[in-house]
C-alpha cells in the first residue's frame, strides 16, 4: 500500500526541491565579475571628470562598444589628485586598471620597468604618422613605446597687457635681462609684477626649468638626468638668473601659502587683475576666468610670450617646456584597448577631444579644431618650437622631480643658494 | 569554583573574540607588513628585495627635516596642554552651567569637529590670506595696527597660526569628553558642597578637578598621541610648508612614501612615529594612569 | 546668592558664551555664506555677504541625484560602522574594566597600538588584504576597517567608563542572578549612556568624512560617500571652491543633526548621578 502509490505531498515536495535548485543554480552562477561567456570588460581610468569631456569620453566609449560586440566599458572618472592615489595603489599592488591616464615621463617609465605597463610599440606604429613630431617622446623610452598621447601644451608667460601699459612696457621682452628690466618697471609703477602659487611648488619649478634650458641647452638637461648630475656649472648659473629674479621680490604677498586654483591663489590673482604676469600652461586662460569676479577673465587683455633667452645661453627661445596627457595600457588588458586607443586616436575624434576640452591636440589633422584665440596662440608657438621638455617633476623619476620642486620653492623663499639647489637635486637622483 | 573559572574564561573569550578579529585581520597585519617593509628599500612596486637592515633608520637619524619634526610636535604638545585643553575643560565647565540655550552653544562648540579637514583648510586659508583676510582685518580693528603678518606664509609665525586651527577643529572632541565625565559626578557632591558655603571656584578645585581626574588624563593621553600622528589638518592646510616649516612626522612620511615612492624609508618613519608613540604611551600607563587602573573590582571575575 | 549677584553671574556666562560662538561660529558661517558666491566674489570679497547671491550651487547641489545617492551611502557606512565599532568595543572595554586575566594589559596595548600608527601607512597592505577578501566596491571594504581602526579608541574611552561604575551595583546584580550577558546589556550600557553617546559621536564623525579609505575601494561611482562625490568640482587645475563649499555645507548638516540628536538623548540627558541607590 505505501510502496506504490507515490503520496502527492512528496510529488509535490520534490516539484519544490527541483524548482529550488533551479533558481538557485540561476542566482548562484552567472555574475562573477564581467567574463562570462565572451564579454571582455575594459576598465577605463581617466582624469576628464567633469563635463563636457566627461559625456563625450562615454560616447566615444558606446560607439566604439557598438562597433566591436562582447566588449563592455568601466569608466572610473576621477579629480587628478584623487586619481594619482587611486592609480598609485592599485599599480603597486599589481592591479593596474586596464586604460589609465598617464603624463608620460619618469612616473610613467617607474610603472613600466615594474612590468604593470604594456608595450605598445608595436602597435602604436599604426598611427604613429598621423601625429605631431615629437608626440611620443614624453611616453618613450629605451626604443619602447608606453602611452599613447592624446594632447599636448607648453609653458609660457601670460600677461596682463592693460598692466603692462601702464608699467611703460612697449616691447615684450625677449631676454632675461629685459624681462628684470619688465619686472622692475612693473614694481615701480605699483604693480604686483608677478602670481605665483608658491605652496603648490609646481608653478615654481617652472622658472628654474626654463632657465636651465635657456643656459644650458635641452641636452644639457637630458645628460644630467642620464648622469644623475645636475652640478655642472650651467644648473648653478640657471638658479643664479633665478635668484636675481626673486631678489625683486616681484611675487604677491603671502606667495608663499598661495594655492594655484584656490579663491585668492595664482589664477585668481591672475584673473582679477592684481598681478602682471603668470608662467603657466596651456590652461591657464580658462582657471583664470573660472577664478575671477563674474567670470569674465581677462578677456582679450590677455596675451602671450614665450619664455625669454638668456644672453650667451646654449639654448634657444623656441624650446618649449610643457607636457599634455596620453593613455597607457595595464599589463593585463585585453588587445581591445589598445584598438580603442587608435580609435581615439582618429582625426575626427580627436577634433571631438580638442574642441571639448579645450586642449592641443596631437593629431596633426585635427589641428583646426583649436579655435579658442588663446590656445591658438599657443598652438602657434609650440608649431615652432626647436625641441621640447616634459615638465621635471614628471619626466624624472618622482623622488627626484619632487625634490627640484621643493630646492626651487626654497630658492623663491630665499632660504637656499643655486648651487645648494643643484646639489640637493643630484643628492636625490643618485638616492632614487 | 571550576566551574565558575570556566564560565569566566569562556565570557571573556565571547566578548573578546570579535574585537580581536576585526583588529588583528585588518589593523595588526597591514602594519607589521608596513614595519616589515622598514628594513628595506622599497619603491612599492612588486615585494620588497633590496635589504638594507637599520639602514633607512641611521638615514633617519642625520636628516634633518626629521629632527625639525620632532621639535615641531615637541612644540604642538606643549601648546596644546597649555592653551588647547585648559580652554577645552573651561568650556566644558561653561556648557554645563544651567544657560538659556545651552542646548545650542553645545551644538554650536562641536561644530568644527564635524567639519572636515578640507573644508576648514580653505575657510582658514581665506581667513589668514594676507591680502583680504579676516585675521588682518581684526587686527586693524583690534587696534594693532597693520601687523603685515603673513600668517600661513611666514615660516616664523606658521606653526602659531596651524596651531589655531587644529584648536578650533579639535577642541570640540576634548569638550565633549569633559562634558560626559562631568555629568557622570553626582549633583548631590555640588549640592552639599553650596550648602556647606564652597561654592564656585572652591567646590571646582576640590570637587570637580579631583573626580574628572580619570577624564583629564585620557584626554591627555589622546591629546598627546593625536598630536605625534597629526596629518591630515597640516596636509590640507599648508602642506607641510612654506618651505616644510610645518611639516610633522606623518606628513614627511606621506611625501616620502606616497610622493616620492620611497615606501621603505615611509615604513621606517611611520616605525619610529610607532615607538614614540609606544614609549610614551607605556610611561603614561605606569605613572599616570596607574591609580586609573588599580583594582579591577569586579565580582564577575576572579575575585582578588 | 544673591539675585543681582546671579543675573551678573549669567549675564556674564552668556557674554562668554556668545564670545566663543562667535569665535567659532563665524568661519563657518563664511563657508556657508561662501557657497552663495562664485569664486570671482571669493576673491573680491571673501567675507561679506554675497552680493549678488548665487543661489545656483546649493540648488545643483540639492537637485543632483548624485548628492542624494552619495549621501545614503555615507549614511549606511557611518550609521553601520558605529553600531558594529560601539557594540565590538562596548564588548572588549566591558572586559577590559572589570575582568582581571594573566595578560590583560598586554592585551589593552595591542588595541591602544591602533592609535599609534599612522592609518597611511597601512594603505596598500590593508588595499591587497581586501582585494584578497574580495571586499573591493562592496560597502564592507569601508565599514569593516573602519571599524578595526575605531576600535582604539572606542576601547579606551568606554574602559574609562565602565570602571567608574561602582562594584556594589555588580554585586547586587549578581545577588539578583544576572550573568554576565544581562548585567552588560541591561544595567552596564543603559548607565553608560554618556560614553556610548560620546563613542558614537565620535564613530560616526569620523566614518562621515573619511576619504582615503572610500577612495581606495571603491571603483563604481555609485558607491561613491560625499567626500569623493566633491570631486566633481575640481579637475586638473581649476576647483570650483564656491560650489565645493556649498556641497560641503550640505554634507556637514547630518553630522550636526546627529550630535544634536545624540546630545539630547544620551550626553546632556542625565541630571541624576549614578551613585544613587
Amino acid at each position: 500500500m505505501t510502496s506504490t502509490r507515490i503520496s502527492r505531498r512528496s510529488l509535490l515536495g520534490l516539484a519544490g526541491a527541483a524548482a529550488g535548485a533551479t533558481l538557485l543554480g540561476a542566482c548562484g552562477g552567472g555574475d562573477s565579475g564581467g567574463k562570462s561567456g565572451s564579454t571582455k570588460t575594459i576598465k577605463w581610468w581617466h582624469i576628464a571628470n567633469t563635463d563636457p569631456m566627461l559625456s563625450k569620453w562615454a560616447e566615444m566609449a558606446h560607439q566604439f562598444e557598438a562597433a566591436h560586440p562582447g566588449v563592455k566599458f568601466e569608466i572610473t572618472p576621477l579629480e587628478n589628485e584623487a586619481f594619482k592615489t587611486k592609480l598609485t595603489t592599485n599599480i603597486q599592488a599589481g592591479n593596474p586598471p586596464d586604460i589609465f591616464h598617464t603624463w608620460g615621463g619618469g612616473v610613467l617609465f617607474q610603472q613600466a620597468d615594474a612590468g604593470m605597463v604594456k608595450d605598445i610599440t608595436a602597435d602604436v606604429a599604426a598611427w604613429k604618422d598621423t601625429l605631431i613630431p615629437a608626440a611620443l617622446d614624453p611616453y618613450s623610452t629605451g626604443g619602447k613605446t608606453y602611452a599613447s598621447p592624446v594632447d599636448t601644451g607648453m609653458v609660457g608667460f601670460w600677461y596682463n597687457k592693460d598692466l603692462f601699459g601702464k608699467a611703460g612696457i612697449t616691447t615684450l621682452p625677449a631676454t632675461w635681462a629685459d624681462y628684470l628690466d619688465a619686472v622692475r618697471k612693473l614694481k615701480a609703477a605699483g604693480v604686483t609684477p608677478i602670481a605665483l602659487a608658491g605652496k603648490e611648488k609646481w608653478p615654481g619649478h617652472y622658472y628654474w626649468a626654463y632657465l636651465a634650458m635657456r643656459v644650458g641647452g635641452l641636452d644639457a638637461l637630458k645628460q644630467a638626468a642620464a648622469n644623475k648630475d645636475f652640478t655642472a656649472p650651467d644648473f648653478v648659473s640657471a638658479g643664479a638668473h633665478l635668484k636675481e629674479l626673486v631678489d625683486l621680490q616681484p611675487f604677491q604677498t603671502g606667495f608663499l601659502a598661495a594655492g594655484y586654483s584656490t579663491p585668492d591663489g595664482q589664477a585668481a590673482t591672475m584673473g582679477n587683475g592684481k598681478a602682471a604676469m603668470e608662467l603657466m600652461g596651456q590652461w591657464a586662460p580658462g582657471v583664470e576666468t573660472d577664478s575671477s569676479a563674474g567670470k569674465k577673465g581677462l578677456g582679450d587683455k590677455l596675451g602671450f610670450f614665450p619664455f625669454p633667452a638668456v644672453d650667451g645661453g646654449k639654448g634657444q627661445i623656441t624650446d618649449a617646456f610643457g607636457g599634455g596627457g596620453g593613455f597607457a595600457v595595464g599589463k593585463d588588458a585585453p588587445p581591445e584597448a589598445v584598438e580603442f586607443l587608435k580609435f581615439i586616436a582618429q582625426p575626427d575624434n580627436a577634433r571631438t577631444e580638442a574642441k571639448t576640452a579645450a586642449v592641443l591636440p596631437v593629431v596633426a589633422a585635427a589641428a583646426d579644431a583649436v579655435t579658442d584665440p588663446n590656445l591658438k596662440l599657443v598652438a602657434a608657438t609650440l608649431a615652432k618650437s626647436t625641441g621640447f621638455q616634459l615638465y621635471l617633476d614628471q619626466a624624472y623619476a618622482p623622488a627626484v622631480g619632487q625634490q627640484v620642486n621643493d630646492s626651487v620653492a626654497e630658492l623663491m623663499a630665499g632660504k637656499t643658494s643655486p648651487d645648494k639647489v643643484a646639489k640637493a637635486i643630484t643628492d636625490a637622483a643618485k638616492q632614487g | 569554583m571550576v566551574r565558575r573559572r570556566r564560565r569566566t574564561w569562556s565570557t571573556i573569550a565571547l566578548f573578546l573574540t570579535p574585537a580581536l578579529l576585526i583588529f588583528g585581520l585588518l589593523v595588526l597585519t597591514p602594519m607589521v607588513v608596513a614595519a616589515y617593509s622598514s628594513f628595506f628599500s622599497w619603491n612599492g612596486f612588486g615585494a620588497p628585495t633590496d635589504f638594507v637592515g637599520l639602514g633607512n633608520f641611521r638615514r633617519l637619524l642625520v636628516d634633518d627635516i626629521f629632527v625639525g619634526d620632532l621639535e615641531r610636535t615637541l612644540l604642538l604638545i606643549v601648546l596644546s596642554m597649555v592653551i588647547q585643553l585648559p580652554v577645552a575643560l573651561a568650556l566644558a565647565m561653561l556648557l554645563n552651567q544651567p544657560l538659556r540655550g545651552r542646548r545650542l552653544y553645545r551644538m554650536v562648540f562641536f561644530a568644527p569637529y564635524v567639519l572636515s579637514e578640507v573644508v576648514t583648510a580653505v575657510l582658514f586659508t581665506m581667513i589668514f590670506s594676507p591680502n583680504q583676510g579676516l585675521a588682518n582685518h581684526l587686527t586693524r580693528l583690534v587696534g594693532l595696527g597693520d601687523l603685515g603678518a603673513t600668517w600661513l606664509a611666514d615660516t616664523d609665525t606658521v606653526m602659531y597660526s596651524l596651531f589655531f586651527v587644529i584648536s578650533w577643529k579639535y577642541f570640540g572632541f576634548h569638550t565633549i569628553l569633559y562634558l560626559a565625565g562631568r555629568q557622570a559626578i553626582p549633583q548631590e557632591l555640588h549640592e552639599a558642597a553650596a550648602l556647606d558655603g564652597a561654592g564656585g571656584w572652591n567646590a571646582f578645585r576640590h570637587i570637580t578637578l579631583p573626580l574628572l581626574g580619570g577624564t583629564i588624563r585620557i584626554s591627555v593621553f589622546l591629546s598627546i598621541l593625536g598630536t605625534i600622528q597629526l596629518f591630515d589638518m597640516v596636509w590640507v592646510l599648508t602642506g607641510g610648508g612654506p618651505i616644510r616649516s610645518s611639516e610633522t612626522l606623518a606628513v614627511t612620511m606621506f611625501q616620502e612614501g606616497f610622493k616620492r615612492f620611497h615606501v621603505g624609508y615611509a615604513s621606517a618613519i611611520s616605525m619610529v612615529i610607532f615607538l614614540i608613540s609606544l614609549t610614551f604611551g607605556l610611561l603614561y600607563q605606569r605613572f599616570v594612569l596607574r591609580r586609573d587602573l588599580e583594582g579591577a573590582v569586579t565580582t564577575m571575575g576572579d575575585q582578588r | 546668592m544673591s539675585t543681582p549677584a546671579r543675573l551678573t553671574r549669567s549675564g556674564l556666562l552668556h557674554v562668554l558664551s556668545i564670545l566663543v560662538g562667535a569665535a567659532i561660529v563665524v568661519p563657518i558661517v563664511f563657508g556657508v555664506l561662501g557657497g552663495f558666491k562664485d569664486n570671482g566674489q571669493l576673491f573680491n570679497n571673501p567675507f561679506g555677504l554675497p552680493k549678488p547671491w548665487v543661489p545656483g550651487n546649493y540648488t545643483a547641489a540639492l537637485s543632483s541625484p548624485a548628492f542624494w545617492r552619495q549621501a545614503t551611502n555615507s549614511l549606511t557606512i557611518a550609521v553601520a560602522t558605529t553600531a558594529l565599532v560601539v557594540g565590538v568595543g562596548a564588548m572588549a572595554a566591558f572586559i577590559f574594566a572589570r575582568y582581571a586575566f594573566p595578560g590583560r594589559e598586554a592585551v589593552f596595548t595591542v588595541f591602544a597600538i591602533g592609535l599609534m600608527f599612522p592609518f597611511a601607512v597601512a594603505t596598500l597592505p590593508l588595499f591587497v588584504l581586501l582585494r584578497t577578501m574580495k571586499l573591493l566596491d562592496n560597502p564592507l571594504g569601508v565599514i569593516l576597517p573602519q571599524v578595526a581602526f575605531g576600535l582604539p579608541i572606542t576601547i579606551i574611552i568606554l574602559r574609562s567608563f565602565f570602571r567608574s561604575i561602582p562594584a556594589e551595583i555588580e554585586e547586587s546584580a549578581v545577588l539578583d542572578g544576572c550573568g554576565p550577558l544581562r548585567f552588560f546589556l541591561r544595567i552596564l550600557l543603559p548607565m553608560s549612556r554618556p560614553a556610548l553617546g560620546t563613542v558614537s559621536v565620535l564613530a560616526i564623525v569620523g566614518s562621515w568624512n573619511n576619504y582615503l579609505l572610500p577612495l581606495i575601494v571603491f571603483n563604481d561611482s555609485k558607491w561613491w560617500t560625499l567626500p569623493l562625490g566633491v570631486q566633481q568640482f575640481q579637475s586638473q587645475y581649476s576647483s570650483d571652491t564656491a560650489r565645493i563649499l556649498a556641497y560641503v555645507t550640505l554634507a556637514m548638516v547630518p553630522s550636526l543633526v546627529f550630535y544634536a540628536v545624540a546630545e539630547r538623548q544620551l550626553i546632556g540627558g542625565l541630571t541624576s548621578g549614578i551613585g544613587k541607590g
